[in-house]
């Protein structure tokens, strides 16, 4: 337990002391019961504010469903840059439904108060599952590349 | 109620007089004809939409879209956008309603939407066909409008229309987007329609995207993710 928190620390240690090292994009954990507070998430689009680098990766603050778990296609509160932003979450590393995808990283595409996506184009794989379900998801399905 | 007969009487004669011309079967002529009557058929349209909406004329509109779907498959190499014609659904929609009488059993076709489109003044109206591989919808449609108030009009009209050809069963539509002013979305499943204001379409640019897929120049923007230097991966995180 304690090797696993030294190893989460280790990466950040060493990012500090080397100055060619880039600068990592995403959070790698154990995987945790799908979303809920201070996970930290991927912002996958290509938002300004979901691509520049901070020193801390973004953290959900709330869940906007009944209990504090989100799934794919939850709305939820993001900590970026110092910023509350509101985002949807595209993708957990939890198994979900059968015959769904599961993803390597927690994915979370930015989102305004009204709806619109921040970003203009979403490079990774989106759940087509999202057509289904009930929620604006058009919005964010008409940007992306492509489709899981 | 005489508004309704010389409405149907006009649509009828008009009708009858295209069906004449189109087996004289002079391409180059019809089409110039075709426009002319594309235009007078747009304006008994907007009569008739006028007279639907008081209530009084329910079966205009879709005897006149029927005629003007029918002289669509004529028209296949003159449109600009990419579409392909259902022509043999559109057969069996014309014997449907012939046995039945009714006019209400008219699917809600990518044409019905386009022309109802070009009807309410859709500014840039964008009809992409979706490839095959992408199992999202089968078109995608961009349109624009001239203010907020145009697009909330456009949007609630379409679904109007729907819900009007809607049969038993169908899934609903429903507008995504309402409290957002500049981008309005539908998805009527075989199609999904976006009513984006000017500006917000040249900020998203979808038609680039749908149509340039991986080759669209704002995905190449994003620069390629790569692994840090210092990237260990430990297998015994994930087994964890």
């Amino acid at each position: 337990m304690t090797f696993l928190r030294l190893l989460q620390q280790l990466p950040v240690v060493l990012v500090q002391t080397s100055s060619t090292i880039l600068q990592r994009n995403f959070s790698v954990s154990v995987a945790t019961p799908a979303i809920q507070k201070m996970t930290r998430v991927r912002v996958v689009d290509n938002s300004s504010l979901g691509n520049t680098p901070h020193h801390r990766p973004p953290r959900v603050i709330h869940v906007y469903t009944k209990n504090g778990i989100g799934k794919v296609g939850d709305k939820v509160l993001l900590a970026i840059k110092g910023q509350k932003k509101k985002a949807l979450i595209v993708g957990h590393k939890m198994p979900g439904d059968r015959m769904t995808p599961r993803f390597d990283s927690n994915n979370v595409v930015l989102i305004e108060d009204n709806g619109n996506p921040t970003g203009t184009r979403i490079k990774v794989p989106i759940p087509t599952s999202l057509r289904q379900m009930e929620g604006d998801y058009s919005k964010v399905l008409a940007i992306a590349n492509t489709f899981v | 109620m005489n508004i309704l007969c010389k409405s149907r009487i006009l649509v009828s004669s008009v009708c009858r007089k295209s069906s004449l011309l189109d087996q004289l079967a002079v391409p180059g002529c019809t089409s110039l004809i075709f426009k002319a009557r594309c235009h007078s058929l747009a304006v008994n349209l907007s009569s008739c939409q006028q007279r639907w909406r008081y209530g009084a004329c329910p079966r205009c509109p879709f005897e006149s879209k029927r005629c003007y779907t029918d002289r669509g498959e004529g028209r296949l190499t003159e449109r600009p956008e990419k579409l392909e014609y259902e022509t043999e659904e559109e057969e069996d929609n014309r014997r449907n309603s012939n046995s039945q009488n009714q006019g209400f059993s008219e699917v809600f076709t990518l044409d019905v939407l386009t022309s109802l489109l070009r009807q309410e003044n859709a500014v840039d109206l964008c009809v992409i066909k979706v490839p095959d591989h992408i199992q999202y919808a089968d078109y995608l449609i961009v349109v624009s409008g001239v203010s907020p108030r145009h697009i909330r009009a456009m949007a609630l009209y379409a679904i109007k229309v729907f819900k009007f050809m809607r049969k038993h069963g169908e899934p609903h539509a429903k507008i995504e987007g309402k409290d957002a002013e500049d981008w309005m979305c539908v998805d009527f499943g075989k199609m999904v329609v976006h009513f984006m204001l000017p500006e917000t379409r040249e900020e998203y640019e979808l038609e680039k995207l749908w149509t340039l897929r991986t080759y669209d120049e704002q995905l190449k923007k994003i620069p390629v993710e790569t692994l840090p230097e210092d990237f260990i991966f430990d297998a015994n995180e994930f087994t964890k």
